[in-house]
């Protein structure tokens, strides 16, 4: 670890809404290598109750990895993982969903064959309708959870400016739509804690614009979200938090005002960007 | 103890088969990451093509046949790849269409085959060569030279592999495609040349099966390929050196088996090694982190 | 009865038959994306099963085999059914969890090859390489049916039979469990992060494909009375794949339409041309041929068969729900207009 002290992220003076003190998610040392190289080497942070935490660094720094671990997609070679009190280290990807994590995709990885209204039908967790049991004798109860699910997707889609084209199978959607359902489909899992990895990559600045207020809104409906992003203008707007991670560690936490201050941390990672843009 | 020693003889003989066959298909399916369900019948049509030159029309000796007959394999899979096999795998980004593909292409060449040379059993015209003892085990000199081929043959590979540039751009390319080719490989020739390898290997193992086990069916390349796949995974799936040392193992187990059970079944043999394999090692016994 | 119609019934047959059988391979690779090379053998499994369970005891038949309980239709198919359902469990542990699809595929063909040894070795368990025969044909005796008349009025049970199915199969891909199975073949790591268990949804779909096998087979020994070895090489499975790719992938008509085209167009009339003097078997080995080449060019020049996979329309879904009408649509589409212009930037 770096000689600078890591800063605790409950002292920090935040807006009322997210002075909550308990965290979410919780890592300690997780380590992960491939052949040898090691990707993830000892990244240990929390991400806050209701907060909207950012995990930065530079290319390379393992974030990407550290998401696929922390969602179940990846096992470490070592560390352990809190889900609020539970200890989910290395469980089933669909167990840590069930949980209440849901991930989205760097790149956006939709179900193309699926219609854009099934993409986020499969979502809900434990669907009455998913036994076979169900589907031949209680007609009635897969009836009445598919007709919650549907009305409660179409909304999402209205919210999310995707319900014109609901019908069209997803990968025939644009870039851009492709990353609203991205985000739509983990938002219909209801879920209590949402990782985003690079909910903004690629997009034009409009949409960038939007999906930051869908992430605000979601904070607003008390959902935790820890979400990799490059963009510091976009950090600096909606996230109460930051994690710098670099060569698979974790160097500092923080607030962004705090971080920018960090010798170490400008030194490895924001260096160029903060020189360009000082702080408004 | 004596029949241990005759049957595991036998084991190297068919380990020598496995070997040359198993590092072709892993060859290829290393660079182009799918598995061609069509490789038996690329080993059964060299045998025939080595059959043609040897017995019909030219009576070449059989040694020159063989050779020819997997080059001519090595060529027919270059043609075939380029015009059936890369469209596909290039329009289609899931695995599902390459290898039905691939399985239909298994069909068309063994009943091509099977039109053309019919069922019936077929035979090289070879002097029939006593059998010498090599300290306890009993090897015609067939099999002797088979073996010999297939140990220089493995070594060349490695050594094609680990020092010439050709080698080195395949395993680059094996690991990486993407990578390989913004580094300034020439993935399509490499491609191509794979090709042309794994079939010529493909050529020449199903010459020298069809010359160890003294017959040729259209059939028998389709029926080895289970070896064949059984002895890559064993040895790790993407691992030129995992599928020699498959090779090795199943070789040896499904013929020393058969010296003590009903050797019908000697081909189970090796079918339960790969589940016992899958179950207890899934990445293969030899394998190398990576691919997989 | 004609010789014309002799071969009108028995390709009515052979188009229901393969109807099943389609749905069957159909749930496992068009709807889950599992590459069941092996699926033939499970539909020798259950016609060997069906068979051995329906033949008298096997003291004193001239044949050797299992069971032997003398078990009547429909209830030997369902034994059938129900065997080759349990197979597909066993080979499901073993590979499903370990293995991505072309390996999956390697080893279940391989499986496939070790049953077909196992069958044809070993005696005792369905006759070896001789097969079974003289299976009795259900009903004929309670309705005095000949030969003949057998013909027409099996391929009339197996349509029933497969409008059930085909009835059942409906509800299965409709269904939210049928969503998620799509889900898994679209993309497994997603449906795994949105909470779904890949493996059990695999499972399921191989043990409802594999029932479908086996019903398959089973009335395939019920109509012929016999099957061997040499019925079931892994180039048949080719044929219900081709089935499936001709029909459309993920649709229950599709298949019924594909079925009519491989399965009787291609496969059965061949069975009408006559043999080339000298060339025993060539009929057939160009006919093989055509069906890979066929395929082929089906594949290439449309991937998504005749009757492609309808997606599911949400008209369709809030109708069948019976939720009230668009009170909310018009404030959507409205905010989806801009959406238009936004994305326009970031197409593709």
């Amino acid at each position: 670890m770096s000689d600078v002290t890591p800063t605790d992220p409950t002292s920090e003076p935040t807006i009322a809404t997210t002075s909550t003190t308990t965290s979410a998610l919780r890592c300690e040392g997780l380590t992960k290598a491939f052949q040898g190289v090691h990707a993830v080497n000892g990244a240990t942070f929390d991400v806050p109750q209701g907060q909207i935490t950012a995990l930065i660094g530079p290319n390379g720094a393992g974030k990407t990895t550290v998401v696929n671990i922390l969602s179940g997609s990846m096992k470490c070679d070592s560390g352990t993982e809190y889900l609020g009190e539970d200890e989910v280290t290395n469980m089933e990807s669909f167990e840590i969903a069930r949980l209440g994590l849901m991930r989205t995709f760097q790149l956006s990885r939709e179900l193309g064959g699926l219609t854009v209204l099934e993409n986020l039908l499969v979502a809900p967790k434990l669907q009455p309708g998913e036994s076979l049991f169900n589907v031949f004798f209680r007609p009635g109860t897969v009836r009445r959870a598919e007709q919650v699910n549907v009305e409660r997707a179409l909304e999402i889609l209205g919210t999310y400016g995707l319900y014109a084209v609901r019908d069209d199978r997803a990968r025939e959607l644009s870039g851009g739509q492709k990353k609203l359902l991205e985000i739509a489909r983990a938002v219909m899992a209801s879920p209590r804690i949402l990782l985003l990895d690079e909910p903004m990559a690629g997009v034009n600045p409009a949409l960038i614009e939007r999906i930051g207020g869908y992430i605000l809104a979601l904070k607003a409906q008390g959902v935790t979200v820890l979400m990799v992003e490059h963009n510091l203008n976009v950090v600096e707007k909606i996230c109460d938090h930051v994690i710098v991670l670099a060569e698979g560690r974790t160097l500092a936490t923080g607030r962004l005002s705090e971080l920018r201050a960090n010798k170490e941390v400008v030194r490895a990672y924001l260096g160029e960007v903060i020189d360009a843009r000082p702080p408004s | 103890m004596q029949l241990f020693w005759l049957s595991f003889g036998f084991g190297l003989v068919t380990a020598s088969v496995l070997a040359i066959s198993a590092v072709g298909l892993s060859l290829q399916f290393g660079i182009t990451n799918y598995i061609n369900f069509a490789y038996g019948d690329f080993m059964a049509l060299g045998a025939y093509i080595t059959y043609v030159l040897n017995n019909e029309v030219l009576h070449w000796n059989i040694w020159v046949a063989l050779v020819c007959g997997s080059l001519a394999v090595g060529v027919i899979a270059v043609i075939l790849s380029q015009l059936i096999l890369s469209p596909f795998a290039r329009r289609f980004d899931k695995t599902f269409y390459v290898l039905i593909v691939t399985f239909g292409l298994s069909l068309i060449l063994l009943n091509v085959m099977y039109s053309i040379w019919g069922a019936s059993v077929r035979f090289y015209n070879v002097p029939i060569n006593r059998a010498l003892h090599i300290g306890p085990m009993l090897l015609t000199a067939y099999q002797l030279i088979v073996m010999v081929i297939a140990v220089v043959l493995m070594i060349g590979v490695a050594v094609l592999l680990k020092t010439t540039r050709l080698g080195k751009s395949m395993r680059a390319m094996s690991d990486n495609t993407t990578l390989a080719m913004t580094s300034g490989i020439n993935t399509k020739m490499i491609t191509t040349i794979t090709w042309f390898i794994s079939g010529s290997l493909a050529g020449l193992a199903g010459s020298v099966l069809g010359l160890t086990e003294g017959n040729l069916t259209p059939a028998a390349g389709e029926l080895f390929l289970f070896v064949i796949f059984a002895a890559v995974i064993v040895g790790g799936v993407g691992s030129i050196y995992g599928a020699m040392a498959g090779a090795v193992l199943i070789g040896l187990a499904t013929e020393v088996s058969a010296a003590f059970i009903n050797p019908a079944y000697k081909l189970d043999i090796a079918f339960l090694i790969l589940i016992l394999t899958l179950l207890f090692r899934p990445s293969g016994l030899f394998a190398r982190s990576g691919k997989g | 009865m004609t010789a014309v119609w002799y071969y009108v019934f028995t390709l009515v047959f052979f188009l229901f038959d393969y109807f099943i059988l389609a749905m069957g391979l159909n749930i496992q690779y068009g709807e889950t994306g599992i590459l069941n090379f092996a699926y033939f053998a499970f539909v020798a499994v259950g016609a060997y099963v069906t068979g051995a369970v329906s033949l008298p005891n096997s003291v004193g038949t001239g044949q050797h085999y299992i069971f032997g309980w003398g078990i009547p239709f429909p209830f030997n198919l369902l034994m059938g059914g129900i065997a080759t359902s349990l197979l597909a469990v066993v080979l499901a542990f073993i590979t499903l969890r370990r293995l991505r699809t072309d390996y999956l595929a390697m080893v279940l063909i391989s499986s496939s090859l070790i049953l077909y040894d196992i069958c044809n070795n070993f005696v005792p368990l369905f006759n070896g390489a001789d097969g079974l025969y003289n299976v009795p044909p259900p009903f004929a005796s309670v309705l005095k049916l000949t030969t003949n008349s057998f013909i027409p009025f099996f391929a009339a049970v197996t349509g029933v039979i497969a409008l059930i199915m085909w009835f059942v199969m409906s509800r299965i891909t409709r269904s939210p469990l049928g969503r998620t199975f799509r889900a898994i073949r679209d993309d497994d790591t997603v449906a795994a992060a949105l909470g779904k268990n890949v493996f059990r949804g695999q499972l399921k779909s191989m043990i409802i494909g594999s029932f479908y096998a086996g019903i398959g087979g089973g009335l395939i020994i019920q109509f012929s009375g016999s099957l061997n070895p040499t019925a079931w090489l892994p180039g048949e499975t080719f044929v219900v794949f081709a089935v499936i790719i001709v029909g459309g992938v993920g649709n229950n008509v599709g298949l019924l339409v594909g079925s009519l085209l491989v399965e009787t167009l291609l496969v059965h009339l061949t069975a009408f041309l006559p043999a080339i003097p000298g060339h025993p078997g060539l009929i057939e080995y160009i006919d093989a041929m055509l069906i890979g080449v066929f395929l082929m060019v089906m594949l290439w020049f449309r991937p998504q068969g005749v009757w492609p996979e309808r997606p599911r329309l949400s008209a369709t879904m809030v109708r069948l729900l019976g939720k009230r009408g668009p009170s909310v649509d018009e404030a959507r589409v409205e905010a989806d207009v801009s959406d238009a212009a936004l994305n326009d930037g970031s197409r593709g």
